[in-house]
């Protein structure tokens, strides 16, 4: 039914109607939604009443919040609109700057943009970055405000494309549930049993280590491998340390461009609507966070294209079996299974801050409405092999040898400086440059430069001979992001 | 549908200048304390804590009573023990006897208590009026201290929440006063704590019970060396120190007020009945005899009918902060910025912080309030501290109030605390006493249980945050912040790490929590320390621990039960069942 009034509601476009609720919603916020003309300064003409999207979205729902989310990826936020944080720094919990910027705007300790896809854009919005798009990553607790390139106040980070992210988190969301399930059955054995009980964690394949539980369910942490102790699999940022689209997109939208939602920034948490004093309050609201996150999550994910060129189709193919001969595949695996297409929205695991299942009614996009689902390939049981090209799991990718990927000086989020989660290949060749830092133009060099766990394979690799590297390369050069 | 007939700006200007004249019809935000008066405050923006009654439907049935002598009391202590990390609870009865009840909550659902027999004689039960859980003779089993109204009793706790009198083979003499306080600690050196014990009137002396307060005891472990395996024989606790003069104390607590790493003794003073008295503070330096801080010295005369006494270090400074409960206002005590290095030169900063709660928030009941227990907790685990304090006429005293419910105090920006109570659901119109403020279900949200007098005591679960502060249906409860629960632990002795420091840092924001042992009114609570860690997913933990030592940092993630052993590398998770 919710549907159905929805869907009666946009297709006579009854915008008074929408509106009336969102200003309801935005309080004395709508006074300024009154003032909208066509020449408006603002992006945001209107938030989006996240109660207007509830249960199982229908293809028209689903569809009308992702364009809503685009305009508000693609949209160059104003001041108007809230840009700016002059009292706030880019941290992801809320914390005050002691004194205001003098320029709203930095390259360097942000607000570095006014809009998201003025770094995600390549090949189109919500792809990757090419160097010049380049972020500098501070947890914004202790000098928030450098204004130097020097790598000890900030990683500096290439930016990551986002095609197929909504199948990627509902990857981590399933690996997650498993390895929590995992857990709590092994308490529930070793409480039984009186005995420790250890518990191998294995999810899809992939291998995250062991606990070992007391039978008073003491946990022993120490063999865990990849994973954050929480076993929660946080597939986003090149570290992996943000658990969902809607944390990410929120982490962004006031790092990038000082847009504080009032989910984690709001009167809630921090006791002001205002917090980052910009005289702009409730900058985005919930339903705002979603339609990002429903646009983000329905991005078509990057299928390998099956060159025109006879030569490059030959090269290809030799290298797609060279791919796990030399050992790739051991982290960049090609594919996952996925058992359901239906993203809840807000998700499971989500902490407070960012908004949680039982919170709000919410609402579940059902991918499988997107056609670009239909093409992709069921495994035997029926599960949609997600073509990722990765394992979502941290690994230690520099050495004293190899060290080039470890370019960074600070760890983030209890990740150390040298371990990153793999890269998922899905896309990589629309996306160079490569590395953390995309400053390796060739995919050929970021090959060579990994070190740490990966020494075998980057030796694998160097042994090969020049052509087998080359056919190597043209597979990896198939996996595109169609425009 | 008329929203048709009009354009989009002018119905939306109606709609707005509709909504903006009902903000301008509201009053401006005022405190709390005035709401009595017929103002209507707004429901404070952080979240309000669901707290569900619900005492006889989890087995409790306990109410404390009797005459004169047990106006005061009415405590409970809040501790494991049965070895499954769920609190349990021993409560005082007054001329009842007092009772223990075992925690059987399933985690995240109804309180669950089932009450044991201790197999202890009924002359131990009778007559309490408080208790305080510590392990003194570090065998791992959390002992009890129990106050009474006549020979305190020192209950050796054993496996399985099994209890034996244990006054004789610690060569402790309860004595007979009218004992209404306890605070421990570990002096440095000493395998065993320092006991304290707080006296009221002193009811044999000639003109009681005016100006008859009894001495406060101290008794110190007798120096014995540790065995082979490091641990201690058996303490003995022969020899008494009077802490002279005794003013009716209502509370006393050990607490390193000004980071010298050797804590003193607080203890607030009842001046109903005292003359000339006034707040104390003890210097106890290890092995020298216990001596008053003197004006001299800094310390200001403060009298009020002390109740109660809540540490917390709201500021994270690293000098604690005190709620002292009282008749009318409570007071906040902050050490002044301008005291001299180890002069406890005190300010009172509770109008500021708008932590008054002089008079009754509810109702029409204009006279003042009579606090008791008060305890700091994060019950809505924003990251703010929060304030409870127990509250209810001592009898039928007509200049205070007589429907005087519970406060919760809910700490928001700027250090300002705002009154929730009502909306939290706990402004029952019962006379509170002690209390215990902890996590019983395990859900990493702050329960509650309040002894009151003459009437069963009141236990609510907190079920979350209301999404409508004004909601009464349960279903409605959400999430609230993130949080953590910590257990500290030492090999050989002072096994609980009684006297350290949890620092707990997100970002730039840093929470501190003592374990201690003594304070609130008659009540203690040993066992998981709670922090609320709001938007913060990730903390980081540094422990100072009792001798001084500061632990490595441990990094952990939100929304986990995290033990700490002295020494270990990491943190180790716990998981409730």
């Amino acid at each position: 039914m919710r549907h159905e009034r929805f869907r009666s509601a946009g297709k006579a476009l009854t915008m008074p109607a929408v509106t009336m609720l969102a200003a309801i919603a935005m309080g004395p916020a709508c006074a300024i939604a009154a003032e909208v003309e066509p020449w408006s300064e603002r992006a945001i003409a209107v938030h989006i009443d996240a109660s207007q999207y509830t249960g199982t979205l229908d293809a028209v729902a689903l569809g009308h919040l992702r364009d809503r989310g685009e305009h508000l990826f693609t949209a160059k936020f104003t001041t108007e609109d809230g840009l700016g944080r002059p009292m706030a720094t880019q941290a992801i919990t809320p914390v005050k700057r002691k004194r205001p910027v003098q320029d709203g705007f930095s390259r360097t300790a942000g607000m570095d943009a006014n809009a998201c896809s003025s770094c995600h854009n390549e090949p189109s919005p919500g792809g990757a970055g090419n160097f010049s798009a380049n972020v500098f990553v501070s947890e914004g607790f202790t000098n928030a405000d450098f204004d130097s390139l020097d790598p000890q106040f900030s990683n500096e980070r290439n930016t990551n494309h986002l095609f197929g992210a909504g199948l990627i988190e509902l990857l981590a969301r399933e690996m997650t549930a498993d390895l929590q399930r995992l857990r709590a059955e092994a308490v529930r054995q070793a409480r039984q049993s009186g005995e420790a009980v250890r518990v191998a964690l294995v999810s899809k394949g992939i291998d995250f280590g062991q606990l070992t539980i007391e039978p008073d369910g003491m946990v022993d942490l120490s063999g865990l491998d990849g994973v954050d102790t929480d076993l929660v699999i946080r597939p986003f940022s090149q570290k992996g340390v943000m658990t969902s689209l809607r944390q990410f997109t929120i982490n962004a939208m006031n790092d990038h461009h000082g847009m504080q939602a009032a989910e984690r920034y709001g009167a809630r948490w921090t006791g002001e609507n205002d917090f980052d004093e910009d005289g702009k309050a409730d900058e985005l609201m919930p339903g705002d966070i979603s339609a990002l996150v429903a646009w983000q999550a329905g991005l078509k994910p990057p299928v390998p294209k099956v060159p025109d060129d006879s030569r490059w189709r030959a090269a290809a193919a030799r290298g797609d079996v060279l791919f796990d001969q030399v050992g790739c595949n051991a982290c960049h695996v090609r594919a996952l299974p996925l058992n359901s297409l239906k993203f809840a929205d807000p998700g499971p695991f989500d902490a407070a801050g960012t908004l949680r299942t039982g919170e709000v009614e919410g609402a579940i996009y059902d991918l499988a409405l997107l056609e670009w689902t239909a093409a992709l390939p069921r495994n035997a049981e029926g599960a949609v092999m997600v073509p990722l090209f990765g394992d979502l799991k941290r690994h230690r990718i520099a050495d004293a040898r190899i060290a080039a990927l470890g370019n960074e000086l600070l760890a983030q989020r209890f990740v150390d400086r040298d371990v990153f989660q793999t890269t998922e290949l899905w896309g990589i060749a629309s996306t160079a440059p490569y590395g953390h830092r995309g400053n390796l133009t060739t995919l050929d060099e970021v090959i060579r430069a990994h070190g740490g766990d990966a020494t075998p394979v980057t030796k694998a690799y160097e042994g090969l001979a020049e052509a087998d590297r080359s056919a190597l390369i043209a597979f990896l050069k198939t996996l595109v992001i169609e425009p | 549908m008329s929203t048709r007939k009009f354009p989009l700006k002018i119905h939306l200007k109606i709609l707005c200048a509709a909504l903006l004249g009902a903000f301008a019809a509201h009053p401006a935000p005022v405190r709390i304390a005035f709401a009595a008066e017929g103002e209507t405050a707004p429901p404070p923006p952080m979240d309000i804590p669901y707290m569900h009654e619900e005492a006889m439907a989890a087995g409790i049935d306990h109410a404390y009573r009797g005459g004169w002598e047990f106006f005061v009391g009415g405590g409970v202590a809040s501790f494991d023990c049965n070895g499954d990390r769920r609190p349990d609870l021993f409560l005082a009865g007054g001329t009842e006897p007092a009772a223990l009840y075992v925690n059987r909550s399933p985690t995240g659902g109804a309180l669950k208590f089932e009450q044991k027999d201790t197999g202890l004689p009924q002359r131990d039960l009778t007559n309490v009026s408080g208790a305080y859980p510590i392990d003194i003779d570090n065998d791992g089993h959390l002992d009890l201290v129990v106050l009474r109204v006549g020979e305190n009793r020192i209950l050796k706790g054993g496996p399985d929440c099994t209890f034996t009198q244990a006054n004789r083979l610690l060569s402790f003499d309860g004595g007979r006063a009218w004992t209404t306080a306890f605070a421990a600690e570990f002096e440095q050196g000493m395998p065993f704590p320092t006991l304290a014990f707080g006296n009221y009137v002193d009811r044999a002396a000639p003109g009681s019970p005016w100006g008859t307060c009894h001495d406060n005891d101290l008794f110190r472990p007798q120096k014995r060396e540790l065995t082979e395996d490091g641990k201690a024989a058996m303490p003995a606790y022969s020899e008494r120190t009077a802490l002279s003069p005794g003013y009716c104390a209502l509370s006393i607590l050990f607490t390193d007020w000004h980071r010298s790493g050797t804590p003193d003794l607080r203890i607030t003073n009842d001046r109903q009945y005292y003359r000339g008295g006034e707040e104390q503070l003890w210097r106890v330096e290890p092995g020298r005899p216990p001596r008053l801080f003197t004006r001299s010295e800094g310390w200001r005369s403060v009298q009020i009918w002390g109740m109660g006494i809540a540490e917390a270090d709201l500021d994270a400074d690293g000098y604690p902060e005190y709620a002292l409960t009282s008749m009318g206002d409570t007071k906040m005590q902050t050490l002044d910025e301008d005291a001299e290095e180890g002069r406890p030169v005190y300010r009172d900063i509770a109008f500021e912080h708008g932590a008054t709660a002089h008079r009754p928030y509810a109702g029409n009941d204009l006279r003042p309030s009579t606090g008791w227990h008060a305890g700091f907790e994060d019950f809505n685990n924003d990251g703010k501290l929060d304030l409870f304090i127990a509250k209810g006429n001592v009898e039928q005293m007509p200049e205070f109030a007589a429907f005087d419910p519970d406060n919760l105090l809910l700490g928001g920006l700027g250090g300002k605390f705002t009154e929730a109570g009502h909306l939290a659901g706990i402004d029952l119109p019962t006379r509170g006493r002690g209390a215990a403020l902890a996590d019983f279900n395990m859900d990493g949200m702050v329960d509650l249980l309040v002894v009151n007098r003459e009437h069963n005591v009141s236990l609510f679960r907190n079920l979350g945050a209301k999404s409508d502060p004004q909601s009464s249906d349960p279903s409605r409860a959400r999430p609230m912040g993130n949080w953590l629960e910590i257990e500290l632990a030492q090999k050989n002795v002072n096994l609980d790490a009684i006297g350290a420091t949890i620092s707990v840092k997100t970002g730039n924001t840093t929470r501190v929590r003592k374990v201690q042992v003594g304070g609130g009114h008659a009540s203690g609570h040993l066992g998981f320390v709670h922090v609320g860690l709001g938007v913060s997913e990730r903390a980081e933990i540094r422990v100072h621990w009792p001798d001084g030592t500061w632990s490595a940092p441990y990094r952990v993630f939100a929304n986990n039960f995290v033990r700490i052993e002295r020494g270990s590398e990491r943190a180790r998770y716990w998981l409730p069942e």
